[in-house]
């Protein structure tokens, strides 16, 4: 019995059609796949991609030259310069990040004073020569200033959780 | 006294009667947090920060103004105890900002340590919070008022230690604000010293500001190389650079405390320096390796030496140089038959032989009754000597002078006695004669003609009698042209007084370089060598503005054949005369050992990384003295050249010191007048004499190149020709008019300023700084043209 069973199971293509009907009702379900780069998965307002350099409304960098993120980055990526400003204020000379120590953790981001150095939502980015893998502080303020909008807008959405 | 016992959280500790309870619990390692206590301050009690709970005693007392009694329990870490911290540290953040992210303190700040430990997460206060207006105290010091706690340790310091009140308190309660009241810059020479006393970031150190963290820094402890009392001190660098300078604790030189000198002179380690060896090739100083340089330099000294003889040869060496160096200086030179060796580059008199080391500690001069200083502005050149007779002047010793400028001294003087230069022999001989007659000794025969004033007489008062006196020598009188008489007088004033006797030298390691021998035994001393110049010079950072006499030492350098130089820092005058320039490290970057004027041999590590292509001098020496196939020159480590060293100065060393007092008092007796030195010098008594100080921020070539100790300096206007007002009247000077001073064949253009700090019939022009330097020696006859 058992074998004529499995005789007509092959000559009927069963586990063909089987695996079309997976196929079929698949082709009938809405459609996870994205068109990159033209199309982008979401994510999250806390997602983790690229540094940026944040500056105040009025253009004022913020970063104070605190260096509590050289302090706290596990991966030791970020070296910090500073000296006094020509006004006085505490501000860098020299901010750079390397991104091929970062670790990409957060915690720069967690333990700024002053909401400056954020990591934006951007992670697409390429490397081809050697160097540029330092962000220099005209980079990371360039990038601030380019996703300002948005970074302004993560950080409000995700501001009651913190 | 006898000891009582008390109990300190439930274990017994015994205490002296006069003690804190804050003492005892420190000397037992329990800590009680505290911000206004410090323990070479007195007690304030002010913060409340150090509140604990002592049995019987209904409320909390604080630790540092309660005095121990037998049997007393005291509670640190009791509830009540802790509650009652919590609550002081409440009111404490209340007025406090918090910007710790942008405040230098921030990482090593002693409220944000205790916020960690006793602040609460959130505060209760909701009122506007107070901000003082910041003051402007100088290029050192930055300010910061608004964080003030108003602890008032700098306020304590300002009137205990540096006997100068700067900073005071004004107003009350929450007005209560810390300031010079009118603005200006610190005077003190010690100001640096309130940045480590405050607790907090109202005051930071100004070239250091916003440079570094505290975490990011390390410490290496080494020795401040400016002064012969050699503070002890860390050095604080990043990534192999210096920062900044600290103070490190030692009780029997410079306790917790350090000198503005010492502390600011870092900022011009890196600034001028020489960056690789440089040779001259027709004519033109080019840039090479060592190993071509070094070749060069020993080819060329070898040809000239053949050419000319090994007593053509000048070796000068830098009194701030490590023992180390000097001892293979001097080897190397006297293997090539060459004793013209000389480190006491600013001396004129060398007409004696003496040992400077002092065999006691400089902390005895705290228990001091009566201090004579002589041509010593002992404030400015040994700062942290000046604290201990401060001390010893609070305590109630009379201290006298005898100097040619009235200087200002943390310590009031009993009497005082402002003479020119070339009376100065003559006042110190009516002090010993005074002191004859009031001993009632037979007066010796070359003291039969001085005459005796009521000055004179009053001075020696003021060491007659007394148990423990000191005479202080300073630069003025180790420099002065009679320096051998002044020695002999104060070595006769001694025996009289039962004084002890402090030569403070010029330059860190003077005393190390007695020992390593770095004077000329048989050949010419320095002045010699400069007077009558010589052919081919060796020079170990030496710079015209570190000799007694500029203008002999350029034209010295300008007829020399061969002039090799090793130096630190770049000089025109050696770019355009020297054959070679070899960069040698400061001291920073090598190892060394310093002694200082007490006799302690302090050694050092390098702490920072080599600037460019310069090594350390006992390296290059060594090196040097290979190419020259020399005897002994193969040593690894500077510590092996110590040791070496030792075993060769340490059966000299104490038959020195017992050969100082008969040399200098033969010395003494050759002249058996005070006046007959002075008329080989050509003197006469009714002369205008020069007083040339060197200002404390140009004693050695790293001061001079440091900028905010320049700007302090400057702010004072060094470059004139300083007069007193009688003199002035007397040769139809007036203030601000610029005057021609002629000098043996040298001439100038000061500016004149009037000072009756200055004594009369002298004028007062500073040495070592740029405007003066074309004149010759530092004391000596001078002429006005208007």
């Amino acid at each position: 019995m058992r074998r004529l069973f499995k005789l007509i199971k092959t000559f009927s293509l069963w586990e063909l059609l089987m695996g079309l009907m997976l196929t079929v009702k698949y082709f009938f379900k809405s459609k996870v796949t994205v068109q990159y780069p033209e199309e982008r998965t979401p994510n999250s307002p806390r997602f983790r991609g690229i540094h940026a350099l944040r500056r105040y409304p009025n253009g004022e960098e913020r970063c104070i030259a605190c260096k509590l993120c050289e302090a706290v980055c596990p991966a030791l990526a970020i070296t910090i310069e500073a000296e006094p400003r020509e006004d006085g204020t505490r501000r860098t000379t020299s901010y750079e990040i390397d991104l091929f120590k970062c670790v990409y953790c957060g915690l720069c981001e967690e333990s700024c004073p002053v909401d400056s150095i954020v990591l934006t939502r951007f992670d697409d980015y390429h490397i081809t020569q050697r160097g540029q893998n330092i962000l220099t502080k005209e980079k990371l303020l360039a990038i601030g200033d380019r996703y300002e909008e948005d970074l302004a807008k993560d950080r409000a959405e995700d501001a009651r959780y913190r | 006294m006898s000891d009582i016992e008390i109990e300190i959280d439930d274990k017994k500790y015994s205490a002296k009667p006069d003690q804190m309870v804050i003492q005892v619990a420190d000397a037992a390692g329990i800590y009680i947090p505290r911000f206004c206590y410090h323990k070479h301050l007195r007690v304030a009690a002010n913060c409340r920060m150090c509140l604990v709970e002592v049995e019987k005693s209904p409320k909390t007392l604080p630790a540092c103004a309660t005095p121990v009694t037998p049997g007393m329990k005291i509670f640190t870490k009791s509830p009540k105890a802790i509650a009652a911290q919590k609550a002081v540290m409440e009111f404490l953040l209340i007025n406090h900002p918090l910007d710790c992210p942008i405040c230098d303190q921030g990482g090593e700040c002693e409220l944000q340590d205790l916020a960690m430990g006793f602040g609460s997460s959130h505060s209760c206060y909701e009122e506007g919070k107070r901000s003082v207006k910041d003051q402007n105290l100088g290029p050192l010091i930055a300010t910061d008022m608004t964080r003030c706690i108003q602890c008032t340790r700098c306020v304590r310091f300002g009137e205990e230690i540096a006997g100068l009140c700067e900073l005071g308190a004004t107003g009350r309660g929450e007005n209560l604000e810390i300031g010079t009241y009118v603005e200006r810059t610190m005077q003190s020479e010690m100001s640096g010293n309130i940045i480590d006393v405050c607790p907090v970031g109202a005051l930071t150190s100004k070239p250091f500001r916003f440079t570094a963290r505290a975490w990011e820094l390390d410490q290496f402890p080494s020795i401040a190389p400016h002064d012969c009392v050699g503070s002890n001190i860390f050095i604080h660098t990043r990534g192999g650079e210096v920062m900044r300078v600290v103070p490190r604790e030692n009780e029997t030189i410079n306790q917790t405390w350090i000198s503005d000198r010492d502390r600011f002179s870092y900022e011009g380690l890196t600034a001028n320096r020489v960056a690789e060896p440089h040779i001259r090739i027709d004519g033109k100083l080019k840039s090479t390796d060592w190993q071509r340089a070094l070749e060069f330099a020993v080819l060329k000294l070898q040809n000239s030496l053949e050419k000319k003889g090994a007593n053509e040869l000048a070796a000068l060496i830098s009194p701030n140089s490590t023992l180390e160096e000097f001892y293979l200086f001097q080897k190397l030179l006297r293997q090539l038959g060459c004793d013209n060796i000389d480190h006491r580059l600013r001396q004129i008199d060398f007409s004696d032989s003496f040992f400077p080391r002092a065999n006691f500690s400089l902390a005895e001069l705290e228990e001091s009754d009566g201090i004579l200083l002589i041509g010593s502005h002992l404030q400015m050149e040994q700062p942290l000597a000046a604290v201990r007779v401060r001390k010893a002047f609070l305590k109630g010793a009379a201290i006298a002078a005898i100097n040619p400028v009235d200087f200002r001294f943390s310590f009031s003087l009993k009497e005082k006695n402002i003479i020119a230069p070339h009376h100065l022999v003559n006042a110190l001989a009516g002090v010993a004669k005074s002191l004859c007659e009031m001993n009632s000794k037979s007066i010796p025969e070359f003291l039969k003609n001085s005459s005796v004033s009521e000055t004179d007489k009053k001075i020696a008062m003021c060491l007659f009698s007394k148990k423990n006196n000191f005479i202080l020598l300073g630069a003025l009188a180790m420099n002065h042209p009679e320096a051998a008489l002044i020695r002999a007088l104060a070595d006769f004033i001694s025996e009289m007084t039962h004084a002890r006797v402090i030569h403070f030298t010029e330059g860190c390691n003077a005393t190390g370089a007695y020992l390593a021998d770095v004077i000329p035994k048989k050949g010419m001393n320095v002045s010699q060598l400069l007077a009558d110049p010589r052919k081919i010079y060796l020079l170990f950072n030496v710079e015209a503005e570190d000799v007694a006499n500029p203008a002999a030492f350029t034209h010295a350098l300008s007829q020399a054949e061969c002039v090799i130089s090793l130096s630190t820092f770049k000089n025109e005058l050696l770019e355009k005369y020297a054959d070679v320039i070899l960069p040698v490290a400061p001291f920073s970057e090598t190892s060394g050992t310093f002694v200082n004027v007490c006799g302690e041999w302090q050694s050092f590590k390098g702490v920072a990384k080599s600037f460019d292509e310069s090594r350390p001098g006992w390296k290059i020496l060594r090196v040097m003295g290979n190419l020259f196939q020399a005897d002994g020159f193969e040593y690894e480590s500077s510590e092996e050249v110590l040791s070496s060293l030792r075993e060769e100065s340490r059966l000299s060393e104490e038959s020195r010191l017992s050969c100082q007092r008969k040399l200098a008092s033969s010395a003494f007796k050759k002249d058996t007048g005070c006046h007959l030195s002075q008329k080989t010098l050509g003197w006469h008594d009714n002369m205008l004499s020069r007083i040339g100080e060197i200002p404390a921020y140009s004693t050695d070539a790293i001061v001079r190149r440091s900028e905010p100790l320049q700007k302090i300096q400057n702010e004072n206007g060094l470059a004139a020709a300083r007069l007193h007002s009688h003199t002035a009247h007397e040769l139809k000077i007036k203030e601000e008019m610029i005057i021609t001073i002629k000098q043996n064949q040298t001439e100038i253009k000061l500016p004149v300023k009037i000072d009756d700090r200055i004594a009369k019939q002298a004028i007062y022009i500073p040495a070592g700084i740029p405007e003066t330097n074309s004149l010759s020696e530092l004391f000596g006859k001078v002429e006005i043209k208007i």
